[in-house]
């Protein structure tokens, strides 16, 4: 059998306030222990900062600087300036961030960071939602989902985050799924490993959000990997495309079946949908064979 | 676990929060049974067994399978294998090879020299076994275990019964034999020999001296083709053919022979007298689709050059100078709704001739109940036992092909086994521990085969046809050590734990703990999630809810 593979250790305590079954709790637990004691988190407003908080007890080992929504990629460069003044270059800075705070209202920060190129592990949770202020849309936010504030499913698609910053030529972008753990550790360890602006998208299949079953997190991000839908892969000083997996063995049908989110798919949504995920997938490998 | 409250602003840990209070179930470990181990016929604990095996502990490998059965060389090599027929594995791509892995395991004991202690404590009690086949042989072993002295008392010069004379040697090399009965004989069994125990007088006595008896003397008496004459000296009994085969003086015979029945002892037949340099017919009843014996003989058998006729019978026999014809017809064969209750209907015109040196009708055992007459009941096949396997005389039991007509060699060892067990409580109330399992078989929906990756079966190799006609060779060929490790690594573990980890790792709470050998639910954080049992690959932990216990 595949076993999993990582240093786990004690960087992430129980108590938290995660919901049960919460795969971004689980990201948390495998980032916090791969990175170790020696680093500092910046949590910008999100599930991430009340899973991480909840004044005054705290569930992280690590010194955590709550900032603004806005702000997150700004904060940690300072927080990474201060501590290069300081003599102490090899403390790990990470953001945590959700999708709202990335894709949205932190994206002027984080791209004047990597145009800078800070260096900064920058990790977005994508949940594609505002989820912890009760489920709207953002621009994470797949066609057809329905949000607290697209009711009738959303109209626009998902924007590609990884290409924005591509164009920004940083030396590192990675995809993450939580049912790939052993990957997760692997693609975070590097990251942390090269000076420069690194960027880290976590798929986190959010249970109320998405609709889904407490226990069927894992396997809702497996099946957004094994489908293609959410495809792991790196993204190397924005031109060098490797695929993680590169091989799909499911249509989006189950995928998209499993989540109370797209409840309302009609078939021809559903074949929209595959022929979107067929031709992105295509470019995408065609990207990672140049 | 020593946690320091977290430094700067925030002034203690989330630990002091217990979140354990939102769950309204928590997972629970259990040992359930795989399905293999329910069709095994001696519950051999295979997903145990194979699980060891799959961490290169061969030795724990083998003391596992050889707490339930003796013969692991044995079974590994003639077992008809009802375990793999139900494999979890089959609904993925194929079932597990599970029998060439009890060989792998069985050839490695053998080549390591591994044997079974000495009982520790010698009991009081002594019990009489009459007959030294499997069932005889499992019932020793397992009763020595419990330390009670074992008198072995069988009428042939050698033992092993039709391991050893019925069983042909390019199946099940006679070496394999004497080796893993020598283990047993070595625990401390008196063995007597050509002592054969011939009526009831003489069974009576055993039970006098004796504090209990266990008969285990097989199906010794070939069943009888109607209208032939058993006396000619071109008719030879199958038993015989064989016995004297593999004792290495084959009967005299011509070159033709026609061997009468469709099922696996009949296909031994055949195959040996092939060996023997003779050109073989197989006549059957049964249309080649529905012969009683599995589909792999009755392939080999004519890759060697039998000639099947089937749907077909004798109806007389005439010498012609030196050979027979045999008068035959086709016939329409009903199988009918039970195993052995089928018809047949001859085929008007469709007469016709073979002709051949020896008639070998090979058409089943019946056991001799007869002696036993006035001490056991019968039910005029077999003799009859209780749930206990204990006969109508109290203190004698009975097992294997005498007293069943599940007529295996693994059943056989299960029987003895479980006949031991009996008599074990029987004598000394002797209860033997075998790990408590829950009651529920693990179905393939709980296993979560995204951690088994695709893999084809490792077959084993067969001797090329030429290869086999030379002499008694063993035709399955051994899985290499490599493939072997590869077979292990393809079986789910059905319902025992493989201390993966995917548990404790994919808790969003950190709300498991590893001990030295498994897990426990930290019930202080536990929120109930079940993502522990969705991602644990083997089925062995579930949600309960709370306050609701497994056993
Ligand atoms: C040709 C042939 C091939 C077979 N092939 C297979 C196979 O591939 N796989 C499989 O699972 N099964 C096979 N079987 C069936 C299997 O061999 C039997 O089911 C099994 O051996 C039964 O075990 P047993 O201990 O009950 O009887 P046996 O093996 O028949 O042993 C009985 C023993 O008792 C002794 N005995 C009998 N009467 C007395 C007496 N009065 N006093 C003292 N000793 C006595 C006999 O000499 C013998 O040693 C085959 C059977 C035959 C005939
Ligand atoms: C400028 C600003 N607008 C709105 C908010 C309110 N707010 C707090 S968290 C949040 C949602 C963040 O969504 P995301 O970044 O995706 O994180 P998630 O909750 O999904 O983990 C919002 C809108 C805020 N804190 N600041
Ligand atoms: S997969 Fe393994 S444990 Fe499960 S039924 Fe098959 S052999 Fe038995
Ligand atoms: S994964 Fe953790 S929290 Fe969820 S049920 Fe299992 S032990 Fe409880
Ligand atoms: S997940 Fe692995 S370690 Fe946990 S119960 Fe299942 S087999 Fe055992
Ligand atoms: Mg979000």
């Amino acid at each position: 059998m595949d076993m999993i593979d990582y240093p786990d250790g004690e960087q992430f305590s129980p108590g938290h306030v995660a919901c049960a079954g919460c795969a971004e709790a689980l990201s948390l637990r495998v980032i916090l222990n791969t990175l170790g004691a020696d680093a500092i988190a910046v949590v910008p407003p999100s599930c991430t900062a009340v899973i991480c908080g909840g004044y005054p007890l705290s569930s992280v080992s690590i010194p955590v600087q709550h900032t603004t929504l806005e702000s997150a990629a700004a904060s940690a460069s300072g927080v990474k300036r201060s501590l290069n003044a300081l003599g102490k270059t090899n403390t790990t800075v990470v953001c945590l961030a959700g999708d709202g705070g990335t894709y949205d209202i932190g994206l002027q920060a984080l791209s004047s960071a990597a145009e800078r190129n800070e260096d900064i592990l920058y990790v977005c949770f994508d949940n594609e939602g505002y989820m912890n202020t009760g489920g709207q849309k953002s621009s994470s936010t797949p066609l057809n989902a329905i949000t607290g504030s697209t009711p009738a499913g959303k109209l626009s698609r998902k924007k590609n985050l990884v290409e924005i910053l591509a164009a920004h030529r940083i030396p590192y972008i990675a995809t993450c799924s939580p049912a790939h753990l052993s990957d997760m550790s692997a693609k975070i360890k590097k990251a942390a490993s090269i000076r420069g602006t690194k960027v880290i998208m976590v798929i986190i299949p959010c249970l109320p959000g998405w609709g889904v079953a407490d226990d069927a997190a894992v396997k809702t991000a497996r099946m957004a990997v094994d489908s293609g839908v959410f495809p792991l892969y790196e993204v190397e000083d924005g031109v060098d495309y490797t695929m993680t997996i590169d091989t799909r063995n499911q249509s989006v049908n189950a995928y998209l079946k499993q989540q109370k989110r797209y409840r309302n798919l009609s078939d021809k949504n559903i074949s929209d949908i595959q022929a979107d995920v067929d031709k992105e997938w295509e470019y995408l490998l065609g990207r990672a064979r140049k | 676990m020593d946690r320091q409250p977290s430094p700067l602003w925030t002034n203690s840990s989330s630990l002091l929060r217990k979140t354990g209070t939102w769950r309204s179930a928590k997972p629970e470990y259990i040992l359930s049974p795989s399905p293999c181990l329910g069709a095994c016929p001696v519950n051999g604990r295979i997903a145990e067994w194979i699980g060891l095996l799959m961490e290169g502990d061969v030795k724990g490998a083998w003391l596992t399978l050889v707490d339930n059965n003796p013969f692991p060389a044995i079974a590994g090599r003639i077992c008809h294998h009802p375990c793999e027929t139900v494999c979890n594995r089959q609904q993925m791509d194929e079932a597990v090879g599970i029998c060439s892995l009890e060989r792998h395991v069985g050839d490695v004991a053998m080549r390591e020299g591994w044997s079974f202690p000495v009982p520790e404590k010698e009991g009081e009690k002594s019990v009489a076994v009459i007959g030294g086949g499997p069932a005889g042989l499992s019932a020793a072993y397992q009763l020595r275990r419990l330390g009670i002295k074992v008198n072995l008392l069988e009428q042939q010069p050698q033992l092993g019964g039709l391991l050893r004379y019925g069983i042909p040697a390019y199946r099940l090399d006679k070496k394999i034999v004497d080796y893993e009965i020598r283990r047993i004989i070595d625990m401390g069994v008196d063995v007597e020999l050509s002592a054969e125990v011939d009526d009831q007088h003489a069974l009576q006595k055993l039970h006098d001296e004796f504090d209990a008896v266990y008969i285990a003397t097989g199906a010794s008496q070939s069943k009888a083709l109607p209208g032939l004459d058993y006396s000619q000296s071109w008719v030879i009994d199958s038993a015989e053919f064989l016995s004297a085969t593999n004792a290495g003086e084959p009967c005299s015979l011509g070159s033709d022979l026609v061997v009468i029945g469709g099922g696996s002892a009949a296909i031994d037949v055949a195959r040996t007298a092939r060996r023997l340099g003779k050109s073989v017919k197989l006549l059957s009843l049964e249309p080649e689709h529905l012969l009683p014996a599995q589909k792999t003989e009755v392939d080999e058998a004519i890759e060697e050059g039998i000639e099947f006729v089937t749907a077909a019978q004798m109806q007389s026999v005439s010498k012609d100078g030196g050979s027979l014809i045999l008068e035959c017809i086709r016939i329409n064969f009903n199988q009918g709704e039970e195993r052995g209750k089928f018809t047949i209907n001859p085929v008007p015109g469709s007469e016709f001739q073979l002709r051949t040196d020896a008639i070998i009708p090979s058409i089943g055992q019946d056991a001799d109940t007869s002696r036993w007459q006035s001490l056991l009941d019968s039910d005029g096949t077999v003799v009859k036992t209780d749930d206990c396997w204990q006969t109508s005389t109290q203190g004698i039991f009975a097992g294997g092909d005498v007293a069943s007509m599940d007529r295996f060699v693994t059943q056989a060892v299960g029987m003895g086994k479980q006949a031991a067990a009996e008599i074990g409580y029987y004598l000394e109330q002797l209860l033997s521990g075998s790990p408590v399992m829950n009651a529920n078989e693990t179905e393939f929906s709980e296993i979560n085969t995204n951690y088994f990756p695709a893999a084809a079966r490792n077959k084993q190799a067969d001797l090329e046809v030429d290869d086999r006609l030379q002499n008694f060779s063993e035709v399955q060929q051994p899985l290499a050590e490599d493939h072997a490790l590869a077979e292990a690594s393809r079986c789910f573990s059905c319902g025992s734990c493989i201390y993966c980890d995917n548990c404790y790792l994919y808790c969003p709470d950190m709300a498991i703990t590893k001990l030295k050998h498994g897990y426990e639910v930290k019930s202080d954080y536990c929120k109930g999630c079940g993502l522990c049992v969705a991602e644990c690959p083997t089925g062995s932990v579930v949600m309960l809810e709370e306050g609701q216990g497994t056993a």
